[in-house]
């Protein structure tokens, strides 16, 4: 660690990795719901269930890349992060906001009420106080880390995390624009859920691989930047107008059909301009870096999002399909495998890199950390599978054939069962990651001749 | 070709097409025809207004890719009649 | 950018011309139009009849005109980046400034189209022919607006780098005209 301010970054991705134990085992319960339907009916009703699981997902995927942000740009920008105290302050915000979310919903306190009752829009049902402390929260960090930025050396990786952490917080305001109009609802809504993880956070993305391939493969500076552009202006070229593909049926224009599949398809090029990147990097680099899990974290998450987002996406963005699979299990799939692949992989991947160098030791235990990315990612991709099959089966009899929702939700019972037993995969492959991360002092493998620099 | 040059053809093609337009020619042949002429105008831009044939390598692709599109085209107008 | 003859000649994407962010961004472009006109000749199928009769409310000869509009200043821009090559900052600025005139012609001539199509009721609802119509050449529209801006900013002070960017993405419009026009205005026209 060669800055002292670079700490912070464990508190951060502390706190981000019990949201995500909390996260994936949210999502179990929700799978066991799915297999027998009346499964804590009078406790945690699914749709509270299902707010936690995908609220906690955002919540500690946004920790996460905070944490990413104060553990990189200290090393990018040559400088100590401005105010510590104050991304302390932002930390303490958030966790707050988070604890209120989660009781408001458990209890089901304060329904209708305009500050403090829940606002029922997925992903964004914050609370008004919680929404407001939010923003409070980006305000703190953009301040911290753009001061931070502006006061030390400017880099592209530096530059283009800015850029997407500057821009997502500015769409969240969406968020406190709540029309009536359900389809102006939908439309807004989609400002900001489709244009984070199919533009701004590709940015984050896009930048903490850089930084990551710049550490671990040692390929020059300048190469990875002319990269880095072409991802951002192809992610940023495509995604935009991309959101035309959550339009076809919401009571918007009909020629959205056609700008949001043409845009749309051209997504796919951002994300396999990433894969591409972490493969051309790893196999021009000539640094063999002794965090070997970093690595893996890295490739699987450059391959996944493009198997999740870039492969998967398409499969039902054109207009004439997503006709017959919109809302079904397809979807569902999708949602798994690209948040995984691109943003759950990403974090985990820079956890797995910083984490070692924050507790200053080697990198170590690598064997388990290892073990936890093929469990982890080999119980995502199953998953994946069973509900592409269900949701192929799903699109036939109830789309094509016109049978009724129920009628059809029996008979794809047997996938609901292998989601769960691959659900149990990933969430064993999430506590083994936690335990490989914290845990264990001894080395497990021989470490490489050189350590000395440990903050590379 | 020097980009004067390019601009006589460029000039000449388009008034070839709009000449196939007003003659009342229609039919498959004639959509081959406009076509083929669109194709000749964008090489010359791509070759000469963009300076791609500075870089062979990439022309070449260009131009594969450019002529599969026009195939595409084709193939269409004459499904279409 | 121009070549010392003596440096060995570049191979591959480092022999690419310009600024390596402009190509990325026509080749997007591109493929945009690209699926856009194919999109559209795949719809032509389902009918021929409709599509024909549409068409024929389309002004085919403003149309041609501001092909050869386009075409020649498309001219004009190229002979900026060689008046800016030669660093003739006075000769750059009157050329762009004719191919940005020249962009505004074409404008005025599109928005006449658009205005007779507007009087005569037709909106991108009246026909799949029309959404495709309004989409492509609205969107085309847009970029010739957009280039003519570009090309006023980068004659503010002339180099040969910008004003060779500026003058690419003007290629770009033209380029995406020349293969928009004769496919949405004159296919399957005479009969
Ligand atoms: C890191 C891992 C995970 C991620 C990134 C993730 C992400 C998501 C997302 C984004 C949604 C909302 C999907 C939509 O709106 O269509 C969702 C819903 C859901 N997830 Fe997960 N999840 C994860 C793990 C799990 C696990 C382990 C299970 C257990 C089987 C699970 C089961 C479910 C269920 C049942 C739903 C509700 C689907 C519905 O409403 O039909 N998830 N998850
Ligand atoms: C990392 C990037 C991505 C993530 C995290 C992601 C996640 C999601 C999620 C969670 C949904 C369900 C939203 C809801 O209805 O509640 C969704 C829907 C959708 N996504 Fe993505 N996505 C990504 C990239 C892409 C890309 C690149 C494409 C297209 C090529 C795409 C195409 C779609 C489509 C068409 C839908 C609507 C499905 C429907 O109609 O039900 N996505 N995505
Ligand atoms: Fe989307």
């Amino acid at each position: 660690m060669k800055y002292q301010t670079q700490k912070i970054a464990y508190a951060y991705f502390l706190v981000a990795m019990i949201l995500f134990a909390v996260q994936v085992s949210m999502g179990l319960i929700l799978g066991w719901i799915y297999v027998s339907p009346n499964f804590l009916s009078e406790i945690l009703p699914f749709n509270v269930g299902r707010m936690l699981h995908t609220n906690s997902l955002i919540v500690w995927l946004l920790l996460g890349f905070f944490g990413a942000a104060y553990y990189l740009v200290p090393e990018e920008a040559e400088r100590e992060i401005h105010s510590p105290k104050l991304a302390y302050l932002q930390l303490l915000i958030l966790i707050v906001g988070t604890a209120g979310v989660v009781v408001t919903y458990l209890f089901n306190l304060f329904d209708g009420n305009f500050l403090l009752g829940n606002e029922g829009r997925e992903f964004i049902e914050q609370p008004r106080w919680v929404k407001v402390g939010i923003v409070v929260a980006a305000l703190i960090f953009l301040y911290n880390v753009t001061m931070t930025v502006l006061a030390g050396k400017k880099t592209a990786i530096t530059n283009i995390l800015l850029l997407g952490l500057w821009l997502l917080s500015l769409l969240f305001l969406f968020a406190f624009y709540n029309p009536a109009n359900l389809a102006l609802d939908k439309q807004y809504w989609w400002f900001i859920v489709h244009l984070w993880v199919e533009a701004t956070w590709e940015l984050v993305m896009a930048s903490i691989l850089a930084f990551l391939m710049l550490k671990l493969t040692g390929v020059d500076r300048e190469v990875i930047e002319k990269w880095l552009y072409v991802i951002v202006a192809t992610a940023l070229f495509s995604g935009i107008l991309g959101t035309g593909h959550h339009y076809y049926w919401i009571g918007m224009p009909g020629y959205w059909q056609w700008i949001g599949s043409i845009f749309s398809t051209l997504e796919v090029v951002p994300f396999f301009g990433m894969m591409a990147f972490a493969f051309v990097m790893v196999w021009k680099g000539r640094r063999d870096h002794p965090n070997k899990a970093a690595l893996l974290w890295a490739l699987g998450c450059a391959t996944l999002a493009f198997f999740g987002a870039g492969v998967w996406g398409f499969l039902h963005t054109l207009h004439g399909v997503n006709y017959y699979t919109h809302g079904t299990q397809i979807t569902a799939a999708h949602g798994h495998l690209a948040f995984f692949g691109a943003y759950v992989a990403l974090n985990l991947a820079i956890i797995t890199y910083a984490f070692p160098i924050l507790k200053g030791r080697d990198p170590y235990n690598q064997v388990l950390n290892m073990a936890s990315f093929w469990l982890m990612a080999g119980g995502m991709v199953f998953m994946t599978f069973t509900l592409t099959f269900a949701g192929t089966v799903q699109t036939h009899l109830q789309r094509v054939n016109g049978e009724f929702y129920m009628d059809v939700q029996d008979q794809l019972w047997v996938f609901y069962v292998m989601r769960f037993g691959s659900g149990v995969a990933v969430v064993l492959g999430a506590l083994l990651f936690i335990y490989a991360v914290l845990a264990p002092r001894r080395e497990v493998i021989e470490p490489g001749p050189v350590i000395t620099t440990a903050a590379e | 070709m020097s980009i004067t040059r390019a601009w006589a053809v460029l000039m000449a093609l388009s008034l070839a097409s709009t000449a196939i337009a007003w003659s009342g020619a229609g039919g498959v042949w004639a959509a081959l025809a406009i076509l083929t002429l669109a194709w000749g105008k964008a090489q010359v831009i791509l070759n000469r207004y963009l300076r791609l044939s500075q870089a062979p390598d990439i022309s070449r692709g260009v131009a594969l890719v450019l002529g599969l599109f026009m195939a595409g085209v084709m193939g269409l107008a004459v499904a279409g009649g | 950018m121009s070549r010392t003859p003596t440096e060995p000649p570049a191979r591959g994407i480092e022999a690419l011309p310009g600024d390596l962010m402009m190509w990325v961004l026509i080749v997007s472009e591109l493929l945009v139009f690209g699926a856009g006109l194919l999109a559209f000749m795949g719809v032509r199928l389902t009918d021929p009849a409709g599509f024909a009769e549409a068409q024929s409310h389309l002004d085919r000869t403003g149309a041609g005109l501001n092909t050869m509009i386009l075409v020649t200043s498309g001219w004009l821009a190229a002979r900026a980046v060689a008046a800016a090559e030669s660093a003739d900052t006075a000769r750059t600025r009157a050329l762009l400034a004719g191919a940005a005139a020249l962009g505004v012609a074409f404008l005025w001539i599109k928005w006449l189209d658009y205005a007779a199509k507007g009087a005569a009721g037709i909106t991108f609802e009246t026909h799949p022919f029309f959404t495709f119509y309004y989409l492509l050449t609205g969107f085309h529209a847009v970029h010739v607006v957009a280039g003519i801006v570009i090309l006023g900013l980068v004659a503010i002070r002339p180099r040969a780098p910008t004003v060779e960017v500026g003058a690419m993405f003007w290629h770009m419009v033209d380029l995406v005209w020349v293969l928009l026009f004769p496919i949405i205005y004159l296919l399957g026209a005479g009969a």
